[in-house]
Parts: C-alpha cells; sequence; structure tokens
C-alpha cells in the first residue's frame, strides 16, 4: 500500500515537474482573437505599385472594420537587420486593409502585418511574402557629380601652388641667414 | 630712420631713445622674470591636463563606449570642440593678415598676439580629432585607405597646409625680435636659451639684404594666408555639409563657418590679450583704442552672423522639409531653447549693443563681450553637430546624447593646453612685435609733422617697394 502510494506520488511530481518545465520553455499560450487573410500579390516588378490587401475577422466571422494595421518589411543594411515601417492602413467595413506599395528593389520581400486585436488588445501579426522581379533596384544614383576638368589633378595643382610659394618663402628664410652670414664675415674681415 | 636697428643686432651703435628702451624691456621682461604666480598657474593647468590624461587613458582602455556617443549620435563634444578650436586658429593668421594688408597700423600691438593664438589652436583643434577616433592608430587609415573624393581628406590637407603656413607667418616677422633677445639676453640667461635665440635669429643683424627679404616673405605670406584660412574652415564645414543631413544641408555653411570662425577668433584674441596686458603690464602697448577696434570688428561680424541665421533659418524654414520643423522645434522650444536663444541674444546681438553703446566700449565692455561671443560660439558648434545628428532618418524616437565625464574631462584639458602653450610661448618668445610697434611709433610720429599715407613701416615699406 505504501509502496503504491510513493509510487503515485513520483510519477504525480514528475508528471508536475515535466509540465512546470514545459510551461517555463514554452510561456504562456496566446490564444489567437483574430483570423487574418492575406491576398497573395504574386511577382511584382521594381517600381510597380501593387496592392496588398489584408482581410481582418474575428472568430465568428464578423469583419473587423476600424483596426490599424502597421506593414514593415524586413530589411538588411550594412550587416543590421530589422522590420522598418513601410506604411499603416485602417480596415474599412468589409474588415479589409489595403495598403499601396512600390517595392524599389529587386528580390524576395518579407512583410510582417501587425495589428491589435480588439478587446483585450494583444498585439498579434501574420506575414506575406512578395517576389520582386526587374532591375536591380528603382533609383540608381550615380556617385557624385562629374565636372569636366574638376578632380584631383585640379586639387594636386592648387596644392602644388601653395606648396611651391611656401617653399619660396623658405628660401626668402635661407637668404635672411645667408645674408646675416655674409654680413658677418665681412664685419670680421674689416676688423682684422 | 628714427627706429633704431641697432637694437635688433645690428652692429652700428646708435642710441636709444627712452620709448623704445623701455618697448624692449617690456618684450624682455617675461623672459628675464618669471614669478610664483605663473608657476601657480603653470601647476594649476597641469593638474587639469593631466586629470585628462587619466581620463583619456580610461577611454583607450575601455573604449568610446564611456562617452556619450552611441551609434546615431556618433560626433559629440570632440568634433564640437575640434571646430571652435579650428574657428579661434583664424584670430591670427586671418586676422593679422588682413588687418596687414588693409594697412590697420593699430593692428601692430596684436599681431604677435593673434599668431601665437592661430598655432596653438590649430595644434589643440587637431588633437581633438585624434581623440575623437577613439584608437589613435586608426588615424594611419586616412592615409592608407583615404578617397580623394572624401572631405576627411581635403580636411587634412588643407589643416596641415594651414598649420605650416601659420608656423612661417609666426616665424618670419618674429625673426628680427628673435635678433634682438640673442643679442640683449646674451650672457645673461641659461645656455639653452641663448642657443634657441642664436638658432631662430638665423644670423639676423638687420643689414638691407635682410630687410627685403624680410619685406618679399612678409608680403608673399600675407596674401597666401588668406586664402589658405578660409579653405581651411570651408573644407571643415563640408564634413558636415556634403553628409545627407536634414540640418546640414546647406550651400552657405562653407561661408557661415568662416564667419565664424573669424568672430571667434577676434573674441578670443580679445581675451588673451586682456590676459596677457594684465599679466605682463602692457598697458602701453595693448591699448584701449586696440580693444575698441576690434570690439568693432568683432560687432561687424557679429551682424554678418546674424544676416547669416536669418538668410539660413529663413530658407529653411520656409520651405520646411520632413525633419527640418524637427531641427527648428528642438532648437527654439524644447531641449536646447535656452541654450540657442543665448547664443542669438547674447552671442550676437550683445555684443553689437556693448560696442555701440558709449558707456560699454571700454577694455572691461570689449573684454566682457569676447567672453560672450566664445562661449556662444562654443554652443554653436555643439548645436551644429549635436541637433544636427539628432534629427530622426526614420520613423523612430530621437537618439539622446550627453556628454560624459570622459568627454568634459578631455574638453577641460583641451582648453588647459591651450593656455599652457600661451604662457610658456610668452615665456620664450617676443609677445610683442617689437619691431613693428617701433615702426608704427615712428610713423605716427612723422604723421604728426608731415602728412604721409598709413602703410607698413617706413623701412620695410621702402624695403618693399625694392
Amino acid at each position: 500500500m505504501t509502496t503504491a502510494v510513493r509510487r503515485s506520488a513520483g510519477t504525480v511530481a514528475v508528471a508536475l515537474a515535466v509540465w512546470a518545465l514545459f510551461v517555463g520553455i514554452a510561456g504562456p499560450a496566446i490564444a489567437s482573437h483574430v483570423e487574418a487573410t492575406v491576398t497573395s500579390v504574386g511577382e511584382v516588378s521594381v517600381g510597380e505599385t501593387v496592392a496588398i490587401p489584408v482581410a481582418l475577422h474575428s472568430r465568428d466571422g464578423t469583419p473587423l472594420a476600424g483596426t490599424v494595421v502597421t506593414f514593415y518589411l524586413h530589411m538588411a543594411f550594412a550587416g543590421v537587420e530589422g522590420d522598418a515601417e513601410i506604411g499603416q492602413a485602417m480596415t474599412d467595413e468589409l474588415g479589409v486593409a489595403t495598403l499601396a506599395y512600390r517595392p524599389r528593389l529587386a528580390g524576395h520581400h518579407e512583410l510582417r502585418l501587425e495589428y491589435v486585436a480588439a478587446g483585450d488588445g494583444e498585439i498579434e501579426s501574420t506575414s506575406t511574402i512578395i517576389e520582386v522581379t526587374g532591375g536591380v533596384r528603382l533609383v540608381h544614383s550615380p556617385a557624385g557629380v562629374d565636372v569636366p576638368g574638376v578632380g584631383v589633378e585640379l586639387l594636386m595643382a592648387v596644392l602644388a601652388t601653395v606648396w611651391s610659394i611656401l617653399f619660396w618663402v623658405v628660401l626668402r628664410i635661407v637668404a635672411i641667414a645667408r645674408a646675416g652670414g655674409q654680413a658677418g664675415d665681412a664685419g670680421l674681415e674689416a676688423r682684422r | 630712420m628714427a627706429v633704431d636697428r641697432t637694437s635688433r643686432g645690428g652692429r652700428d651703435v646708435a642710441p636709444l631713445n627712452d620709448w623704445q628702451a623701455r618697448l624692449e624691456e617690456t618684450a624682455l621682461t617675461p623672459v628675464r622674470q618669471t614669478g610664483r604666480r605663473f608657476w601657480a598657474v603653470v601647476a594649476i593647468l597641469l593638474a587639469i591636463i593631466g586629470w585628462g590624461v587619466y581620463a583619456y587613458s580610461v577611454q583607450l582602455r575601455d573604449g568610446l563606449v564611456v562617452t556619450g556617443m552611441r551609434d546615431r549620435i556618433s560626433w559629440g563634444l570632440y568634433i564640437a570642440t575640434f571646430v571652435f578650436f579650428i574657428g579661434i586658429s583664424h584670430a591670427g593668421t586671418l586676422i593679422s593678415a588682413i588687418l596687414r594688408v588693409s594697412h590697420a597700423r593699430w593692428r601692430r600691438s596684436a599681431l604677435r598676439m593673434a599668431e601665437f593664438v592661430t598655432v596653438v589652436a590649430l595644434i589643440c583643434g587637431a588633437s581633438f580629432v585624434i581623440i575623437d577616433l577613439g584608437r589613435p592608430d586608426r588615424l594611419l587609415n586616412v592615409f592608407i585607405y583615404g578617397r580623394w573624393q572624401s572631405p576627411i581628406i581635403w580636411d587634412v590637407l588643407a589643416i596641415t597646409t594651414y598649420l605650416t603656413a601659420s608656423i612661417t607667418y609666426l616665424f618670419v616677422p618674429m625673426i628680427p625680435d628673435l635678433g634682438l633677445f640673442r643679442d640683449r639676453l646674451a650672457g645673461r640667461s641659461s645656455r639653452w636659451r641663448g642657443w634657441l635665440y642664436r638658432t631662430l635669429a638665423i644670423g639676423w643683424n638687420g643689414n638691407p639684404a635682410q630687410w627685403r627679404s624680410l619685406a618679399s616673405a612678409i608680403g608673399v605670406l600675407m596674401i597666401l594666408i588668406i586664402p589658405i584660412a578660409v579653405s581651411v574652415h570651408t573644407v571643415v564645414s563640408f564634413i558636415f555639409a556634403m553628409t545627407l543631413r536634414v540640418p546640414w544641408d546647406s550651400a552657405l555653411f562653407g561661408a557661415f563657418f568662416v564667419a565664424g570662425a573669424i568672430f571667434s577668433g577676434i573674441a578670443i584674441l580679445i581675451i588673451v590679450m586682456a590676459i596677457l596686458r594684465r599679466a605682463y603690464h602692457l598697458e602701453e602697448y595693448a591699448t584701449e583704442k586696440h580693444f575698441v577696434y576690434l570690439g568693432y570688428l568683432m560687432a561687424a561680424f557679429a551682424a554678418i552672423m546674424i544676416y547669416a541665421n536669418i538668410s539660413e533659418l529663413l530658407v529653411h524654414g520656409y520651405k520646411l522639409q520632413e525633419g527640418v520643423e524637427f531641427h527648428f522645434r528642438q532648437l527654439f522650444l524644447a531641449e536646447f531653447a535656452p541654450l540657442f536663444w543665448f547664443y542669438l541674444l547674447g552671442g550676437l546681438c550683445a555684443p553689437i549693443v556693448i560696442a555701440l553703446v558709449p558707456a560699454t566700449r571700454n577694455v572691461r565692455g570689449i573684454v566682457a563681450a569676447a567672453i560672450l561671443v566664445t562661449l556662444a560660439m562654443w554652443i554653436e558648434r555643439y548645436f551644429i553637430v549635436v541637433t544636427g545628428l539628432r534629427v530622426p532618418l526614420m520613423p523612430y524616437e530621437p537618439a539622446s546624447y550627453a556628454p560624459t565625464w570622459v568627454e568634459w574631462s578631455l574638453l577641460a584639458a583641451g582648453l588647459a593646453a591651450f593656455a599652457l602653450l600661451i604662457a610658456l610661448f610668452t615665456k620664450l618668445f617676443p609677445m610683442i612685435a617689437v619691431w613693428e610697434v617701433a615702426e608704427s611709433r615712428e610713423a605716427a610720429v612723422t604723421d604728426d609733422g608731415a602728412t604721409r599715407p598709413i602703410g607698413e613701416g617706413p623701412r620695410l615699406a621702402e624695403e618693399a617697394s625694392r
């Protein structure tokens, strides 16, 4: 009897420990209150404006009107990754929020759509992917302005002129020293 | 020729008049006598510099994380102070060159001090760039990986050229006075001092050939130094103006920086002159007239700065591009408003009022105005750097920046080093341009008897015209 009780107690303890570990690692479960449907836009070209609609409904299928949806684009620049906000839109009476998006770079664009569930104020999100094709980028800025005749050569010429004049001044200083030396020698000669 | 050239190392014997003897004595006194007060000042300055060295060692050990600078506001107190020092370096070379070119005779007493300020300020300013690097060894990267398209490279070239030209411009007109020191202190000073003056006087004995060479060298230098000085601060402004930041997006920045540099340079010159005048009893040579004239010059540049500010703020404010509103709000209404209004009212308007009102148009008034200008111009440099970087480039909260004790300590050490170098200069070199002041006096005496055009001293003008 005692052994059975011990075994039962041990089993319960192990079960509780496993449950506590699971809860500790997994954290509290968050039930989603909103169902979001993003209409896939498929492939678009660089520079083409595309509408990204997202429909929000409650669990019972009621459209969620007046909910603000914030759109983020996952970006990587200079080794740093993060989500950049690209716009906001509000759902209409059908629960649809649409963002007009004009991709500037070709490639795989991963968008995250964030909205606040009505009622308890939980932030929820969904994501979608757009494949952008076409040229490498929408805007290509040339590096600097190319003015004929204005370049390193001109900079070097100006610098060389300035340093040449400074060198000429140094020669004047040498001339002062030499004139002093000659006068000194002449004075010595006269004294002799 | 009333000016006695024998005092400059000439071998002819002629009697010195009392005035000139007094002038030479005044120039020599700081070198001959050093009181306890001087050593006390040096000790205090060395202590501040020592504390700065400790702060720098902390920065070297732990990295730039010990400063308030981070990724978004990556320039702060150091770069603001660098710009400030480069600005005040215009005190000497540019002001003295402009006054020489314009034949302003009253300038002569202020020349040497102004030229000291230039060289010392350039040395101190350049050191702040190295401090800002965090790792000083990375300075080499400028030379290893430098690109001609980068304003940083232009800056290095311009400042190096300016420093060389300024040292030359300080040295050349000082040669006759070094000859005077060599002769007057021969056998009466330490051996190293004798060697120093003998070497630097480069055999000066005041013969006509030497005067001719001196006149032509000064004549060329005083013209050359003006475009170099203008280019230096223009290029410093390019570091900001050529970066894509809303508050720095201005074609006026170069001219704005140059005007501000001369403005702050005059203010520092007035302060240095006032301190040296009091410390070394130079009342006879740095008179109220010199302060008032410099005060007028400072007021004129204050008016130019007001015009430049109105032009800049009005144009940006009228268009009010994204980011400008934020920038204006932080300057006029929010975080930086008290100091920005001090800059506008205390630093730009007050000096004009002080120079115009007869009751304040005296040494004390002008020095007070100069202190206001110096503080205001440092604040302006700080605002250009920090508020410019604070405007967000993306929709995020604006970053904040507050200098840490390490940065304040290094600022204090930089200012102390500036003061110490000026103090040491006065103990080694003639701080009054003796021969130029003497020529000015001679010209004034001649003018009393007969009308003659105001120009360079008779001897130098005579030699230059040959």
